[in-house]
């Protein structure tokens, strides 16, 4: 795997400021197994997606931070500790973990509540109500968890773990079993406690998600963190994969024809939608189309990239 | 202020785990039987100390119905919570881990006396009850027992929970072939025997007679007391080094 | 996207059917046409599969260590007879009286009896806890295997095992016997009827045991709560009939001993001791009960807890 500058020992922090969670040549391996290998990243304020199919390491790592598994080598730090045998970290963590087991006894303010007296707060019947609120549970709060759907069930363990407004939020697939409805809410929170200075990271495997909540993204692929950073500088990175762009015109047919003798070109092909390029050198493409059009005599009507979207960025990095 | 907080939290969430609905209803049969036995002794007309220490006490209430219920939830006050992934709920909290094993230990404890040891003396008082100051120093006698008992196997399954996801079945097992053959064979377990402690600690209230009841009350104090120091320390030491397994991810 | 860009994109698959919109490809699935193995193979194919899984095969080694260990713990005293056997026959020879027979074919089972049942208590609800627990039940009775037909492969299963644990130590003890004579083709022509009865005893040991151990973990989906009321079951069955037979011994209460007859492992002991017509040892049994007796009941009670096996099976949500 070629290692993008962002990657590895030497990348540099994906914001500017103090940075809540930090990781150093991290690796953790059960037996033979390795689950996540040398990553190493540094996160602040902001939300940013965990992104990598299943068995990328992505719970591991999120344990890690949690301080529920030890690194097997490299060093973790969350606000400057390490979060490992140190419950008093916990006051500034909160952590949504991906099963979705809760006290299925208790009703949701009763468990929002647990989380609030457990975390010691002054006011944790205030706190609880509060929280319960932000995730918008009010008409549920007095029902056992039991009875809650995937997505009720979701939110209450979101309202446990940000009942005590804590620095770094922590979730393993939080959107998992919510409906569209549910998740748009469910972003807009964790965009404002990013905005309240919060460093929130989320693990994800679905894109969509990811590509409304965070333009930071971390991409885990076998272990490794194959990218990091911003998602459409990381697009523009990947220069060893051609872009397809789909140009539409007055007359495609002359166009094509046109494109063809550029050597910046690889391919083109006439589509329904238009005529369609595949280039390596996107910025050199975009400079040259303006005059290859003139001289063709053609009009451009629309100029649009293909495989900008996420998916196409994951499936890119995960094939490699 | 905010442990004492965190810790009742912590054990009402927990009694409130071990009393689930269906599995509280069979307890209470279980612990009805040596209360029925007490009846039917009424009924055979015989109040005697003597017998009934040695048919309903000692092969019933000590043997059998006290570790079923401590084992049960010794193991199952972590065990069940490690199984279904509530664990992270509790540890996640800036709580010390020894709060968290304390008053998951008390709670256990509690639920088990109160089942065990409530049985016993239900039992004791109606057949123990009119045989007057003797009767009532046995039944207390073999309530302490049961107390003891209890406090020990609770404390001893609750750490082997935080080590091996089969704490039940290894508790069952110690119970059939430690307690129940082996320290028949070799007398030299008596000092690594649960149910020795509990005679024994039954002792220094009445001379129960009950067959080979091998330690003296001091000594049963003693080992019980370190046996419950022991485990309950392992069990914060396992606690902090507590670690998830890295999912289905 | 057009099948035309597809295949460009390196799709090789035929296509099986196409049109303007959509395109299916054909990527070599077959129909089965040829003849099915029916039920009774399904059967024969989950038992085995259940037996493997007792002994924890193809499962990792932890799950070997419990039935092996166990296995070799109730056969370790007759192993110990055996290997000394040559020390004993000596001494015999020696003319130093008669050899005390301290293991017996029809006394083994009632002195480590514990061994085998925390077998059971291990190893049952391994069988049929998970199944519900994961409720992966629909997955086989959608299949040719019924209901029924499930149960009764896994309760055969495990009598099989049973079986085999309660014979290992019976062999060794045979074979030390034949190794103790100086003759021995006369010797397996004497030990071998008075052996004999061992395959109908343990074999209604491990039915007994099966069926029991099977239909109390049923009513669990969890392992361990399976186990502990297979645990408190068993151990109150034999504890309490001996109570109120005890209490009632004063008074003139002569129908107590009948109780007797529900307890699971005595019953079974008392059988075995038919099985070899022996009369029962009045230190182990108390009571005006025979040996013939506790063999029925021993009998009814595996009809019995197969059928409560059996009615599980068919309410239990698959």
């Amino acid at each position: 795997m070629q290692a993008t500058p962002l990657t590895g020992p030497a990348a540099a922090p994906i914001e500017a400021g103090p940075l809540a969670i930090e990781l150093r040549n991290v690796a953790r391996w059960y037996g033979n197994v390795v689950a996540v290998n040398d990553v190493s990243f540094g996160l602040g304020p902001g939300v940013t997606g965990l992104l990598g199919p299943n068995g990328a390491g992505k719970t591991t790592l999120l344990h890690m931070l949690a301080g529920f598994l030890a690194p097997s080598a490299g060093e973790v730090l969350v606000l400057g500790r390490s979060p490992h045998r140190d419950p008093g970290v916990y006051r500034q963590i909160g952590l949504v973990p991906e099963r979705e087991a809760v006290y299925a006894f208790l009703t949701g303010l009763e468990y929002v509540r647990f989380n609030a007296r457990l975390q010691g707060l002054r006011d944790a019947d205030g706190a609880a109500l509060d929280a319960i609120r932000r995730v918008g549970l009010e008409d549920a709060m007095d029902r056992p968890i039991g009875t809650y759907s995937k997505g009720m069930r979701q939110r209450a363990k979101v309202a446990g773990a940000l009942v005590h407004d804590p620095q770094v939020l922590l979730l393993d697939e939080p959107f998992n079993g919510m409906d569209p409805r549910q998740r748009i809410a469910m972003m807009d929170l964790l965009g404002q406690m990013a905005e309240a200075g919060r460093t929130i990271l989320f693990s994800s495997h679905i894109l969509e998600e990811v590509e409304r909540v965070g333009t930071q993204i971390l991409v885990m692929v076998a272990g490794r963190l194959a990218a990091s950073g911003d998602f459409h500088a990381i697009r523009a990175l990947m220069t060893d994969r051609p872009h397809m762009i789909t140009i539409r015109s007055s007359d495609d047919r002359k166009l094509a024809a046109a494109l063809m003798t550029n050597p910046a070109v690889f391919a083109v092909e006439l589509t329904p939608d238009g005529c369609s390029v595949q280039t390596a050198q996107l910025g050199a493409f975009r400079r040259l189309i303006a005059g290859a059009s003139r001289t063709a005599g053609v009009r451009i009507t629309e100029v649009f990239s293909e495989d900008e979207s996420l998916e196409k960025v994951f499936e890119y990095l995960v094939r490699r | 202020m905010a442990s004492f907080v965190a810790f009742s939290e912590i054990v009402g969430i927990t009694l409130r785990q071990l009393m689930g609905r269906r599995r509280t209803v069979w307890l209470l049969l279980l612990a009805a039987l040596p209360v029925l036995l007490a009846v039917l002794f009424r009924a055979a007309g015989r109040t005697e100390i003597d017998s009934y220490s040695r048919i309903v006490f000692d092969t019933i209430a000590i043997t059998i119905l006290m570790p079923l219920v401590a084992i049960l939830f010794g193991s199952g006050a972590f065990g069940a919570e490690i199984d279904d992934g509530t664990i992270v709920y509790l540890l996640a909290k800036p709580v010390p881990r020894w709060l968290v094993v304390l008053a998951k230990a008390i709670s256990v404890m509690a639920v088990s006396i109160a089942l065990a040891g409530g049985s016993t003396a239900l039992a004791g008082a109606i057949e123990l009850g009119p045989i007057g100051e003797d009767g009532l120093k046995a039944a207390a006698a073999q309530v302490l027992g049961v107390v003891v008992g209890s406090v020990c196997y609770a404390s001893l399954f609750l750490a082997v929970s935080l080590f091996t996801r089969r704490a039940l079945v290894i508790g069952v097992g110690y119970m059939l072939v430690w307690e129940g053959a082996l320290s028949f064979m070799l007398p030299g377990i008596a000092n690594l025997s649960i149910r020795q402690y509990a005679l024994g600690a039954a002792n220094a209230i009445y001379p129960l007679p009950v067959q080979e009841s091998r330690l003296s009350s001091d000594t049963a104090f003693i080992l019980a007391a370190v046996l419950v120091a022991v485990t309950l320390a392992l069990a914060v030491w396992r606690l902090m080094r507590f670690e998830l397994p890295g999912g289905s991810d | 996207m057009t099948a035309q860009n597809l295949q460009q994109m390196g799709t090789t698959a035929p296509l099986a059917a196409s049109s303007p919109g959509g395109s299916i490809y054909d990527l070599g699935y077959r129909h089965y046409d040829g003849p099915r193995r029916g039920r009774s193979w399904a059967m024969w194919s989950l038992f085995v599969e259940s037996f493997r899984s007792v002994w924890g095969f193809g499962r990792p080694m932890t799950a070997k260590a419990a039935p092996f260990i166990l296995t070799g713990l109730y056969a370790l005293p007759a192993l110990f007879q055996l290997a000394f056997s040559s020390v004993i026959s000596q001494e015999m020879t020696n003319g130093s009286g008669p050899q005390p027979e301290l293991l017996a074919y029809h006394s083994y089972f009632s002195m480590f009896y514990f061994l085998v049942f925390f077998f059971c208590v291990a190893q049952a609800p391994e069988l049929v806890c998970r199944d519900q627990r994961y409720r992966v039940l629909p997955l086989y009775f959608t299949r040719s295997l019924g209901r029924l037909e499930y149960a009764l492969a896994r309760l055969a299963s495990l009598a099989a095992a049973l079986f085999l644990v309660l014979m290992v130590p019976c062999v060794a003890l045979f074979i030390g016997d034949i190794l103790m004579k100086p003759d021995t083709f006369k010797a397996i022509g004497d030990e071998l009827p008075k052996a004999l009865p061992a395959f109908p005893a343990n074999g209604l040991i491990a039915l007994g045991l099966a069926a029991i151990s099977l239909t109390v973990s049923s009513f669990s989906p969890r392992r361990a709560y399976s186990a502990i009321a297979l645990v408190a079951y068993v151990l109150l069955a034999e504890a309490v009939p001996a109570a109120v037979f005890a209490i009632g011994q004063s008074s003139d209460w002569s129908w107590t001993d009948k109780l007797f007859l529900v307890m699971p492992i005595s019953s079974l002991d008392g059988a075995t001791n038919w099985f070899f017509g022996k009369a029962l040892q009045p230190g182990r049994f108390t009571g005006s009960l025979t040996a013939e007796e506790y063999a029925i009941a021993a009998l009814i009670s595996v009809v019995l807890f197969t059928t409560v096996l059996l009615f599980r099976y068919r309410r239990v949500p698959a």
